[in-house]
């Protein structure tokens, strides 16, 4: 049967076989799209979309304003994305990017408030192995009972990044890592910080080489095929002798070790923190990886479309506070944007199972 | 002691508004994981409505509204559009998170009235969640549309070969389904809550996600889920009241709904309950329905 459109000379047709290129098509429609929407959002509040696009990004790359910012947020978000992908190419839904990112700074700050005088060289090799293995740990669980028992992980995830927000809670307010400062950690000792390339923390130059890392894992190797298996039908993986048990835990394990490696990155390659802020502080970071929810599926959990993706809606974050200190505009636009973005992406994919086609007269 | 009842029993009332949507839902066969976005929504909408015109009754009605509108759109991605149903969820409430933010921040640390309680500590609204058990209970087993419903979702081709259409028995469910969600979120912030704080849902709706896949789809054991996860929550809001002079940390005590709710949804997909779950579940769960 075919749907029928109510316009006349157009109709539906099914998409038999999705290519690349229409599935890219279709997200660049969704920002498109977005762009339009928001644009009308803006004059609704009563501002110049132009102006307020032109202010974004202006101060978003200004290498004396927003630039490092930018930089900085943007790669905790290509973090997240990755790790959100690598996951659903197997068909498992890891939401559970800010609990690794909150269990990630437990191991890595427990490691730096021990080892505190450990010269540079042996401390920050040893915070990344420790928040990658927390992070791992995490990820193993929602890993292991969603290839043994089938639980619905999408609930699990979520319930330990709200468990993980506690537990840094626990030991932050009040709690034996509280500094000076109620509510504050203990900073960072010295050592421990990020050393910088070009005036950059060096984690920023190892998630793209993750992107592509993860790129060749998908396309040329064994497991990556396995993985890809997995995810478009189980049954199908099955028969051909994958163990779905086996690929969960792998998909999990190294989703939850990259989040959780991004947490030395974010504490301790921002000058500006250099220690785990407020709660307030912590759960805005937190809040910020259910965007690589987004930016993994525009993508098409392609990992290196993931890096200029990442960049550009780490740029619209960063830009975004310019809105406020600049138009008066109320907080949280950069927010709207997003959501905007997402709910875009979901209608177009529709186009995802079916194509509009002008009919052709007859004679 | 009593106080300390009533509590847990409006957290349960949040807990069986959003669950209860959710397992109409889910009988028809469209799977709602986004239940937290429609509760922020319907939270937001409700609380800045009480806010402005001082009545708490509008609040509701706007909230419940804002909820539907949100399960329609739901039902408009994944039920017209055919979009996988875990992505349009995702995106509902990936945009409610933004959205919320956004609009209702600007009113953190706001109150709104009073709500009017029985016995000055538990809201008469109580009374209607049971009440909507017991009512989608008998729907759903005692009548000709609930067998309509749990048929599309269990099999869609074979409903539609009876001549049930699939998308119009669906639609009303994703519907109710939001207006409930809508209900139960602002149900959180004016009466449970009463004050403005960011997300406040705080993982609510995802529990209640859990008590629906725990309830085995069956009214009755989503009640009893809801009262238990009531006491539990609560217990992580104030465990001083339940035990006295215990040592626990804040951050500690508010885990346990948490770990509780991982702890149920392990237990229920052991093998053991998994013959009898797997009955139970509606087998056309989460497929957009699509006519050959």
């Amino acid at each position: 049967m075919r749907p029928k459109l109510g316009l006349r000379g157009l109709k539906l047709e099914k998409v038999l076989v999705l290519t690349g290129r229409d599935a890219v098509k279709i997200s660049v429609a969704s920002i498109i799209t977005a762009f339009i929407l928001f644009s009308i959002f803006l004059l609704l509040e009563g501002a110049n979309p132009i102006e307020a696009y032109g202010h974004i990004f202006s101060y978003a790359f200004d290498p004396r304003l927003g630039l490092p910012t930018t930089i900085h947020r943007s790669t905790i978000l290509l973090f997240a994305t990755l790790a959100f992908i690598l996951p659903l190419k197997a068909g498992l839904w890891n939401i559970g990017m800010e609990g690794q990112l909150y269990l990630g700074t437990v191991g890595a700050f427990a490691v730096a408030y021990a080892f505190g005088n450990l010269p540079s060289g042996i401390l920050i090799p040893l915070m990344l192995i420790t928040a990658g293995l927390f992070g791992a740990i995490y990820g193993a669980f929602a890993g292991f009972l969603k290839g043994k028992l089938g639980v619905n992980e999408i609930v699990i995830t979520l319930m330990l990044n709200l468990i993980g927000y506690w537990l840094l809670y626990t030991l932050v307010v009040g709690g034996p890592w509280m500094g000076i400062a109620e509510s504050q950690s203990r900073p960072l000792p010295a050592s421990a910080w990020a050393p910088m390339i070009w005036k950059v923390p060096f984690t920023v130059f190892l998630a793209p080489a993750i992107a592509v890392m993860l790129y060749f894992l998908f396309k040329r190797s064994t497991i990556g095929f396995q993985v890809k298996a997995l995810g478009s039908s189980q049954p199908a993986a099955e028969h051909a002798g994958i163990n779905p048990l086996k690929i969960s835990l792998f998909v999990m394990v190294v989703g939850g070790a990259l989040m959780g490696l991004s947490a030395y990155h974010t504490w301790a390659g921002d000058p500006a923190f250099h220690l785990i802020p407020r709660p307030e502080g912590y759960r805005g970071i937190g809040e910020l990886t259910y965007w690589g929810i987004m930016v993994g599926l525009i993508c098409i959990l392609n990992p290196l479309a993931a890096i200029p993706a990442a960049i550009f809606v780490g740029s619209l974050k960063e830009g975004g506070t310019v809105l406020v200190r600049r138009l008066g505009l109320t907080y949280g636009l950069d927010y709207v944007f997003m959501g905007i973005l997402f709910l875009t992406f979901v209608a177009l994919q529709f186009f995802y199972r079916y194509r509009i086609m002008r009919v052709k007269k007859k004679g | 002691m009593w106080p300390f009842i009533a509590r847990c029993l409006e957290v349960a009332t949040i807990l069986l508004f959003a669950g209860i949507g959710e397992l109409l839902d889910q009988r028809s066969g469209v799977l709602n994981v986004g239940i937290e976005g429609l509760m922020l929504f319907g939270a937001a909408s409700g609380f800045i409505t009480a806010f402005h015109t001082g009545s708490l009754l509008i609040g509701f009605i706007i909230g419940t509204a804002v909820g539907g509108i949100f399960g329609f759109l739901h039902g408009l991605f994944s039920i017209t559009l055919k979009v996988n149903q875990i992505v349009s969820a995702m995106g509902i409430w990936i945009f409610a998170i933004g959205f919320t933010t956004f609009w209702a921040d600007r009113y953190s640390g706001s109150t709104v009235p009073l709500s009017p309680r029985m016995g000055n500590h538990l809201s008469p609204l109580f009374f209607l969640a049971i009440a909507l058990v017991f009512i989608v209970w008998f729907i759903l087993s005692k009548t000709h549309l609930g067998l309509k419903i749990r048929s599309v979702g269990e099999d869609p081709s074979v409903a539609e070969a009876t001549g049930i259409n699939v998308v119009r028995t669906r639609y009303p469910c994703v519907v109710v389904g939001g207006l409930l969600g809508g209900l139960a979120g602002a149900f959180m912030s004016l009466t449970y809550l009463r004050l403005w704080g960011h997300l406040p849902t705080d993982g609510m709706g995802w529990i209640a996600l859990a008590l629906v896949l725990f309830s085995m789809w069956k009214p009755w054991i989503l009640l009893a889920g809801a009262l238990i996860f009531g006491v539990v929550w609560q217990f992580g809001i104030s465990p001083e009241l339940f035990v006295p002079g215990l040592g626990l940390p804040l951050g500690v005590c508010r885990m346990f709904p948490f770990i509780a709710t991982i702890v149920v949804l392990i237990v229920i997909s052991t093998p053991k309950f998994r013959r009898k779950w797997g009955l139970a579940k509606p087998a056309a769960l989460g497929l957009p329905y699509i006519k050959e």
